[in-house]
């Protein structure tokens, strides 16, 4: 009796549910073949474009970066191969160590900085003031420029008797006046506070994106539920603002690592190496050195690091966004 | 639809466009009328001036030319140089010291041999060795350039001083100065390439006034800068900058705002290069009058020996797409006609002097010591690379910020020197 239903329900279950698979795999194969058919036919597509990145990034990257492992001065027709001489050169290298230090104090200064600035500005334009629509063109205003520019502008600004030494004399005394640029101490966080003054509108914009994007209804209900201003933001905007702080947040980076324009055109990397960067070393090694290699060999490993730092602080920050949300 | 359309119009238009703009460049060097020549911005008035005149000479040639800062020129000029599309004429360095000066360039192959040109035999011998690279040719030289106090006339009569003439009168000039409330110094440590001038105008006394083969023993590993009268220059150097000689924070100052010190006279003079002096004339007002004096480092004014150089010169692709109409421009910057043309625009002398040209006053100091014998050339363009010259720059800004001394910074160039 009990084998009986048993073997009733077992038998046919077993066939029947295979039946019942293999009918419903039947247009499942049929759909996934179509479909794999369908990503063929746009794989196609990319083609194009994937020859043309191949051709004017790909090709030329990894060639340029071969010259890392040769004695190549950027101008003899001969060179020889080297091994990793140039990447031995560099760790007992004190300008490179210089660099490095002074890369990753202003990268992170900026990073700082800048977005703490820019989600202040945010806020302040996203309230109801008048004129916030002029406010965020004004603030905004600067990111529009080239750095070249903003940065010869600062350098007159920030000289001995410019404009903010003139400034700081018709409002305090002689004492709080700075060689804003020519003192070591100073000078990298000069270069530092332009960069911030350049860029803090355009994070300023996508926090305001991020910003926009929070419904109306949250902030209600965190109303209702008795939240305070500082709960409502700490609990509620910040959670939420964590894609567009992600996004901030690896551009920053990114962009301080890199820093070149507004460090060259400002003080040339000196006084002395006191504002050095990794990029004004690549430069200066490539092109007033010729060490073309080893300024090849630097920019690999500044590429590395640009890209193990804001990989693995995307990383960092995505996992947090998820968990917050 | 309607949108469609017009976005597609702005798209064709915008490719259009940037076809049109990215192929104007083509034609740059093609034909047999087509010249192509590049320079270096601070040089553009005599080049211009020279094009003009050859132009003249030549109305069915086509002249392509282009300008950049030293930088980015020199970084430029050897990336065209290796890959193969370098102009047909460039300008060049003389001597050694920088990433595009002869002795850099030459060994490679790409600049092309001038020795079979009558006029290299014009050639001055004071200038000769840092125009040839191994006996042979490779740029003719445009300009005798100076360094020297060039001083605003106007400012000096306020003050009521004349030209120093010895170190001592010379630091006198500073209290003076400081006293009737003026700058005597302009100077402009920030811009890294005029942090040496100072060391280059003292050097010349202080080191080859009694050794005139300090060179030939560097090379040779039998002298050192630490243990020459380099520290002398560089302890002068400090010395006027503790007594205040110089313009507020000079590390704060660029080069621009020095010019502009010196041109409105809130500076008496700027330990410059004579090229120099047109750019200041440029920013002064009208009526100012300018003068030059060689700066002195001891007491004993028939010591003193000014920094006097090759200073512009033009080498020839040794692969210029034509080089037959490359040649007889070469030629033509060695006559006295171009010459005269490219000192007078650029405010220097001739490198080759001829009767036909005359000078600014203003360069007459130059002129005298350059007949006496008493020129000595601008040291780096015999150092054996560029790291010399960079370690420098670094040095003099590190000890104007305190954080380094003479010593330190002479034992880096040594080590610089000895690194090739």
């Amino acid at each position: 009796m009990v084998r009986g239903p048993v073997g009733e329900v077992t038998r046919p279950t077993g066939p029947g549910r295979l039946g019942a698979e293999a009918d419903a795999a039947g247009p499942a194969v049929a759909a996934s073949g179509r479909r794999r058919r369908v990503r063929r036919a746009y794989a196609w597509f990319l083609v194009p474009a994937l020859a043309l990145y191949s051709f004017v990034v790909l090709l030329p990257s990894v060639q340029g970066a071969t010259f890392a492992f040769t004695d190549w001065d950027g101008l003899n027709p001969t060179r020889h191969f080297i091994g990793l001489a140039n990447f031995r050169q560099m760790l007992e290298d004190p300008a490179a160590r210089g660099a490095l230090r002074q890369t990753l104090v202003i990268a992170a200064a900026v990073t700082v900085v800048q977005n703490a600035v820019g989600l202040l500005l945010a806020l302040g334009v996203h309230s109801r003031i008048k004129s916030r629509n002029v406010l965020r063109v004004l603030l905004f205003a600067p990111a529009v420029m080239t750095p070249v520019v903003t940065a010869a502008l600062w350098k007159y600004m920030l000289a001995p008797e410019g404009a903010l030494n003139g400034l700081i004399a018709a409002v305090g005394p002689d004492s709080w006046q700075q060689n804003w640029l020519g003192d070591p101490t100073l000078a990298l966080c000069s270069v530092a506070g332009v960069v911030v003054w350049q860029f803090a509108g355009y994070s300023m914009v996508i926090f305001l994106a991020g910003l926009q994007g929070i419904p109306q209804e949250v902030y209600e209900a965190a109303a209702v539920d008795g939240a305070s201003g500082w709960q409502r933001f700490r609990h509620v905007v910040l959670p939420l603002l964590a894609p567009a702080t992600t996004i901030n947040l690896m551009l920053s980076v990114i962009g301080g690592l890199k820093l070149f324009d507004q460090v060259w055109v400002m003080t040339q990397g000196g006084p002395g190496t006191a504002t050095e960067t990794l990029s004004t070393l690549i430069y200066k090694n490539a092109f007033q050195l010729d060490e073309y290699a080893y300024s090849v060999a630097l920019a690999i490993v500044l590429t590395v690091f640009v890209a193990v730092i804001s990989g693995g602080q995307y990383r960092l920050l995505h996992r947090g966004g998820e968990a917050a949300r | 639809m309607r949108r469609t359309h017009r976005l597609t119009a702005v798209m064709v238009a915008g490719v259009t466009l940037a076809a049109g703009a990215c192929s104007s460049g083509t034609n740059a060097s093609g034909g047999s009328d087509t010249l192509r020549i590049t320079a270096v911005a601070t040089d553009r008035a005599g080049t211009e001036a020279v094009l003009k005149a050859f132009q003249a000479k030549n109305p069915g040639v086509k002249l392509t030319t282009s300008y950049s800062d030293t930088d980015q020129y020199q970084g430029t000029l050897r990336t065209q140089l290796s890959s193969g599309t370098a102009p047909d004429v460039f300008f060049a360095w003389p001597g050694n010291g920088n990433p595009a000066a002869i002795e850099v360039l030459a060994p490679t192959g790409y600049l092309a041999d001038l020795s079979g040109r009558s006029w290299t035999a014009r050639i001055p011998a004071g200038i000769k060795p840092v125009t040839q690279v191994a006996g042979k040719t490779y740029i003719v030289p445009m300009t005798f350039v100076g360094i020297g106090g060039l001083y605003n006339q106007q400012a000096m009569n306020e003050i009521g001083a004349k030209p120093p003439t010895t170190w001592s009168q010379l630091l006198a000039f500073c209290d003076t100065a400081k006293a009737k409330g003026k700058v005597a110094f302009a100077l402009g440590n920030q811009t890294d390439w005029v942090t040496q001038l100072v060391n280059y105008a003292l050097v010349p006394t202080t080191v080859y006034a009694s050794d005139q083969s300090f060179d030939q023993r560097m090379k040779a590993g039998a002298a050192t800068f630490a243990g020459s009268g380099w520290k002398t220059a560089l302890t002068k150097y400090l010395e006027m900058n503790e007594r205040g000689c110089f313009s507020k924070d000079p590390l704060g100052t660029s080069f621009e705002t020095s010019v502009a010190q010196l041109a409105k006279g809130d500076a008496v003079a700027a330990i410059q290069v004579t090229s120099t002096l047109n750019q200041v004339k440029s920013q002064a007002p009208q009526g100012t009058g300018f003068g030059l004096f060689p700066v002195p480092a001891t007491d004993d004014s028939d010591e003193t020996r000014m920094p006097g150089a090759a200073g512009g010169a033009f080498a020839l692709n040794a692969k210029a797409k034509n080089p037959e109409l490359a040649s007889k421009f070469i030629d033509f910057l060695a006559t006295p006609e171009a010459m005269n043309a490219y000192a007078g625009a650029t405010g220097n002398l001739p490198s080759i002097p001829n009767d036909q040209f005359k000078h600014d006053p203003a360069l007459q100091p130059l002129v005298d010591f350059q007949k006496a014998g008493k020129t000595v050339h601008f040291m780096d363009q015999l150092w054996p690379n560029p790291k010399v010259q960079q370690t420098h720059f670094t040095g003099v800004q590190n000890l104007f910020a305190g954080k380094a001394d003479p010593d330190t910074v002479l034992r880096q160039m040594d080590e610089a020197y000895q690194g090739e």
